[in-house]
C-alpha cells in the first residue's frame, strides 16, 4: 500500500471509488494459450442473455463441427456443435448460473469432412447487413462474461449517433489472463475484428483500453495497429491504444467509458446514449472469425487458476467442456480448495458440481484455497464508510444492508439498488465482512417480485 | 490417502477481500491510544494505570453481561469494549477514586451500547456517555481531583486544584497568569501544553502524544481528517472570545475529542460533507459551551449533541452518483 494514496494517478481512470486487489495474474500471465479438446462436451442450450434456445437434435444424431444444434424460435443466437460426433443425450443437467438447463452431450467422433472455416478474401467489402448476419449466425455473444447477443448490441437504434468504439482489454478481474494472452498472441485478429465492428457501427474512431499491468499487450496491440495500416483501409479507422490505471472495476462499461472519453452514462442508460459502443477483445476476435471465416463460436479461451489447482493454465477449449475434464487436464485440484468459481474472483459464481461445463461467457475457472478467500461470518455494520469510498457508482451499500436486515427491501431504491451492477467493491472493502452484494441482489429480487405483482 | 475430499463453499461474490476486519481496526485504535497513556503514567504516576484498568474492567464486564443476556456470541475479543474503557479513562481526572471508573464504564457500556444492540448500533459515543454519567454522579471527584504533572522538569508544580480552562473561565486571563505564575513566557507555556506538562484528564494532557496516535491511524487509513480539522476550525472561530486563545486551542480535551471521540465510526456521519458539518458543529458547540455555558470544557457535550444529528447528516449529505443528470436520450 502506498503511503501517498492521495496522489492523483496520471493514467486515465474513472472518477469515483474502485479498489486495488492483489492481482494474482503471475500464476498464468506468462503461459501461452494451450488447446485442450475433451472426448465429450456437454453444451447447455442457454448460452446468451435473452429467450432460451431449444435443442434441434435428438439422441444418436450425428453432428458435424459447426452444425446448429439449438436455436431460439423466431431468430436469436443459435448454438453450434463445437466438435464433430454423436449426440449421446439431450437432457436436463447442471448449469453454471441457471442451476439447471437442457444439456446436449456430444461424444467426439472425428469425421473426414469437417468444415475448415477457411479465410474468405472478400470479407472486408461485405455489406454491413451481411456482416451483422454472419455475427448473429455464428452465435457471437459478449465473451467478457455478460453473454449479451453481439448482433443486437451492434444493431443500433435509428436515432443513435455513435462516434467512438471502445474495445475493452481491461481484464480488471484478478487472476484472469485470457484476454491478455489473446491480445499478445492474436493481436492481428483482435485488431481486424475491431476494425470490422467499427465498420458495422460506422465510426472512424476506435479506442482500445488496456490496464497498466498489461503493458506488453498494449505494446503488441500498438505495433499490430501500425503494421496493419487501418487508416488506409476502406473505411479508414483511427485506432488508438490507451493504457488506463490498474483499478478494479476498470473493465466495467460505464467506468471504462468515463476513463476513455470522460463521458458519463445517464442513469438507466447505455454507453450508446453517450455515443459509445463497448466490445470486449475476445468478442472482437470472435466477430472477425464470424465475418472472415464464417466460423461460429465453437471454443473460447479461459484462465484456469488459483492456489487450489495443481497446474494453472490459459486454455482454449470447446464450449461445453466440463469442469471435471479441465480439472483432470490441469493435474487435479489440491485438497485444501474451498471454492470453485466460474469467472473472476470478484463477480464469479461458485459451483459445487464439477459436471458444470464451460459456456460462451466463461472467462475463468478458479480454485481458491482458504488463504485466498474468507469463509467467516459477518458482523453488524459499524458505519466506517469503506463501502461508500469503494463503490464506483456512488451508491450506499451500507444502508441497503441495514434496511435489508430489518426487512424493508422496498425502501432501498433511494440508496441506488437499481444502479448496482454487483462489482463487489463494497463487500471486498467491508471490515465487518458483510455480504453487501448479496443484500443488493436480494433487494433487486424483492423489487422484481413487487413489480410483477403490481402489474 | 486418508485425506477427505474438500468441502466446497457456495456464496455470492466477491470471493476475495481486503483483509481488514473490525477487530483489527479496534485493536489498532487501542494501540494508537497507548502513547497518551504512557505519557499520563509518566507524569501522573501509577494511579493512572489503575484507573484505566478499572474503567476497562467495567466496560468488559458490561459487554459480557450484555452478550450473556442477549445470548449472543461474546464480542469482547473484537477489542471495542476495551477501546471504550480506554477512552473513558482518558476523560477522567487522574486523582479520581479507583472504583468510580468501573461503575462509569459498566453503566455506559450497558445502557449506551448493550441495550441498543451492541457494536454498530449505539447512537452516542460510549466513552462520552460514561463521562457524562460520572459528571452527574460524582460531580466533586470529577471536577477537583486534578494532579500536578511531575517529570523531573522541575518548576512546573503550580497547577493544582483547577485546570487551566477552569481557571480561565473563572478568573479570566489574569487569573490564569496568576495560577501559572512560574511560567515565564507564552512560548514556554504553549510548549508545556503541547507536550503535556499541565493538569487535566488522563488522556488529554499531551497534544503531542495524541498527534502521534492520530498519525498512526491516519497512516493506516482508519480515520480521515475531515472531522478533526473541521472541529479545530470551529473551535478556532470561537477562540477570539477567550482571553487566551492559544490555551483555548491547546487546553482541554479538543485534541483527544477531535481525533479519537468524534471520529468514532458508529456515531459519526459517513460522507465527507456530512463529516465536515459534523465537525464544524462540534467545534462551534464546544465554543458556545465553553464561552457561555456552565462548564469550562465543552467538547464532551458538543460531540454527544452532534451524535444525535448523525443519522440526519447521513440523509442530508449523500455520496455523489457516477451518472450524468437527466434521463437517457
Amino acid at each position: 500500500m502506498s503511503l501517498f494514496r492521495w496522489h492523483k494517478s496520471v493514467l486515465p481512470t474513472f472518477s469515483r471509488g474502485g479498489i486495488h486487489p492483489d492481482e494474482h495474474k503471475g500464476l498464468t500471465e506468462n503461459l501461452p494459450i494451450e488447446t485442450f479438446i475433451p472426448t465429450t462436451v456437454s453444451i447447455p442450450v442457454s448460452q446468451s442473455l435473452g429467450p432460451a434456445a431449444e435443442p434441434l437434435v435428438v439422441k444418436a444424431a450425428m453432428v458435424k463441427r459447426g452444425d446448429v444444434i439449438a436455436a431460439v424460435p423466431g431468430g436469436g443466437v443459435p448454438v453450434h456443435a463445437p466438435i464433430s460426433g454423436i449426440v449421446k443425450s439431450v437432457q436436463s443437467g447442471p448449469h453454471a448460473s441457471l442451476v439447471y438447463d437442457t444439456i446436449i452431450t456430444i461424444l467426439a467422433k472425428p469425421s473426414d469432412n469437417d468444415p475448415e472455416f477457411a479465410e474468405q478474401s472478400n470479407w472486408r467489402s461485405l455489406p454491413v447487413a451481411q456482416m451483422l448476419e454472419r455475427i448473429r449466425d455464428a452465435g457471437v455473444v459478449g465473451l467478457g462474461g455478460a453473454a449479451f447477443p453481439t448482433y443486437r448490441k451492434l444493431t443500433l437504434p435509428k436515432d443513435a449517433s455513435i462516434d467512438t468504439l471502445i474495445i475493452n482489454g481491461s481484464e480488471c478481474e484478478p487472476y484472469l489472463t485470457c484476454d491478455y494472452r489473446l491480445m499478445l498472441e492474436e493481436s492481428d485478429k483482435v485488431v481486424l475484428g475491431s476494425w470490422a465492428i467499427a465498420k458495422i457501427i460506422g465510426v472512424k474512431n476506435c479506442v482500445i483500453g488496456i490496464e497498466s499491468n498489461k503493458q506488453p499487450a498494449a505494446e503488441r496491440m500498438r505495433q499490430t495497429i501500425a503494421e496493419l495500416g487501418l487508416e488506409a483501409m476502406d473505411p479508414p479507422v483511427r485506432m488508438t491504444v490507451v493504457v488506463t490505471e490498474t483499478k478494479y472495476p476498470q473493465g466495467s462499461e460505464k467506468q471504462l467509458v468515463q476513463s476513455l472519453t470522460g463521458r458519463l452514462v445517464p442513469k438507466g442508460g447505455l454507453p450508446l446514449h453517450v455515443g459509445v459502443v463497448v466490445q470486449n477483445v475476445a468478442t472482437a476476435y470472435a466477430c472477425l472469425e464470424a465475418i472472415r471465416n464464417e466460423k461460429p463460436v465453437l471454443e473460447r479461451v479461459l484462465t484456469v487458476s488459483g492456489a487450489g489447482i495443481k497446474t494453472p493454465k490459459n486454455l482454449r477449449v470447446p464450449i461445453g467442456t466440463s469442469v471435471e475434464d479441465i480439472v483432470a487436464h490441469c493435474g487435479g485440484y489440491t485438497m485444501d480448495v474451498v471454492k470453485i468459481l466460474i469467472g473472476g474472483p470478484m463477480m464469479g459464481r461458485t459451483i459445487a458440481d464439477l459436471g458444470v461445463s464451460v459456456t460462451k461467457g466463461t472467462s475463468g475457472l478458479l480454485f481458491l484455497t482458504a488463504a485466498e478467500t474468507n469463509l467467516n461470518g459477518y458482523q453488524p455494520c459499524i458505519s466506517c464508510g469503506e463501502c461508500l469510498d469503494a463503490c464506483p457508482m456512488g451508491l450506499e451499500p451500507n444502508r441497503v444492508s441495514q434496511y435489508m436486515e430489518v426487512g424493508r427491501p422496498l425502501e432501498t431504491e433511494q440508496f441506488g439498488v437499481k444502479e448496482c451492477f454487483e462489482c463487489g467493491c463494497c463487500s471486498y472493502s467491508c471490515p465487518s465482512n458483510r455480504p453487501l452484494v448479496q443484500f443488493m441482489q436480494a433487494a433487486k429480487v424483492a423489487y422484481r417480485r413487487h413489480e410483477r405483482k403490481s402489474k | 490417502m486418508s485425506e477427505s475430499p474438500p468441502t466446497l463453499h457456495l456464496s455470492s461474490g466477491p470471493h476475495i477481500f481486503s483483509g481488514r476486519s473490525t477487530a483489527q481496526i479496534m485493536w489498532m485504535v487501542n494501540l494508537s491510544l497507548l502513547p497518551a497513556l504512557l505519557w499520563a503514567w509518566a507524569v501522573f504516576g501509577w494511579p493512572v494505570l489503575a484507573i484505566t484498568a478499572s474503567s476497562i474492567l467495567g466496560c468488559v464486564a458490561a459487554e459480557y453481561l450484555a452478550c450473556t443476556i442477549t445470548k449472543t456470541a461474546s464480542t469482547i475479543p473484537d477489542g471495542s469494549a476495551i477501546c471504550s474503557g480506554l477512552l473513558l479513562a482518558y476523560t477522567l481526572p487522574p486523582g479520581i477514586s479507583i472504583w468510580m471508573p468501573f461503575v462509569g464504564g459498566m453503566l455506559a457500556m450497558f445502557f449506551c451500547k448493550g441495550v441498543f444492540g451492541g457494536l454498530g448500533y449505539n447512537i452516542f459515543n460510549v466513552a462520552l456517555v460514561g463521562r457524562s454519567m460520572m459528571m452527574t454522579t460524582f460531580p466533586v471527584e470529577m471536577t477537583t481531583r486534578w494532579l500536578t504533572p511531575t517529570l523531573g522538569m522541575g518548576k512546573v508544580d503550580a497547577i493544582s486544584g483547577a485546570t487551566a480552562l477552569a481557571q480561565l473561565k473563572a478568573e479570566g486571563h489574569d487569573g490564569l497568569v496568576k495560577m501559572l505564575s512560574i511560567v515565564a513566557d507564552n512560548i514556554q507555556l504553549w510548549f508545556d501544553f503541547f507536550l503535556g506538562m499541565r493538569s487535566g484528564s488522563i488522556g488529554e494532557v499531551s497534544v503531542l502524544m495524541i498527534i502521534l496516535g492520530a498519525a498512526f491511524l491516519l497512516w493506516k487509513r482508519i480515520i480521515k481528517l475531515y472531522i478533526p480539522i473541521s472541529i479545530f476550525v470551529g473551535v478556532a472561530l470561537m477562540s477570539p472570545f477567550s482571553a487566551a486563545p492559544m490555551i483555548y486551542m491547546l487546553g482541554g480535551g479538543i485534541w483527544l475529542g477531535a481525533f479519537f471521540m468524534a471520529t468514532d465510526y458508529v456515531t459519526s456521519p459517513t460522507t465527507p460533507k456530512g463529516q465536515i458539518v459534523f465537525g464544524l458543529g462540534i467545534g462551534l458547540l464546544t465554543g458556545i459551551i465553553r464561552n457561555w455555558g456552565g462548564y469550562p470544557e465543552g467538547i464532551c457535550y458538543a460531540i454527544l449533541l452532534m451524535n444525535i444529528l448523525t443519522p440526519a447528516l447521513n440523509d442530508w449529505f449523500r455520496p455523489k452518483r457516477l451518472t450524468a443528470d437527466g434521463a437517457p436520450s
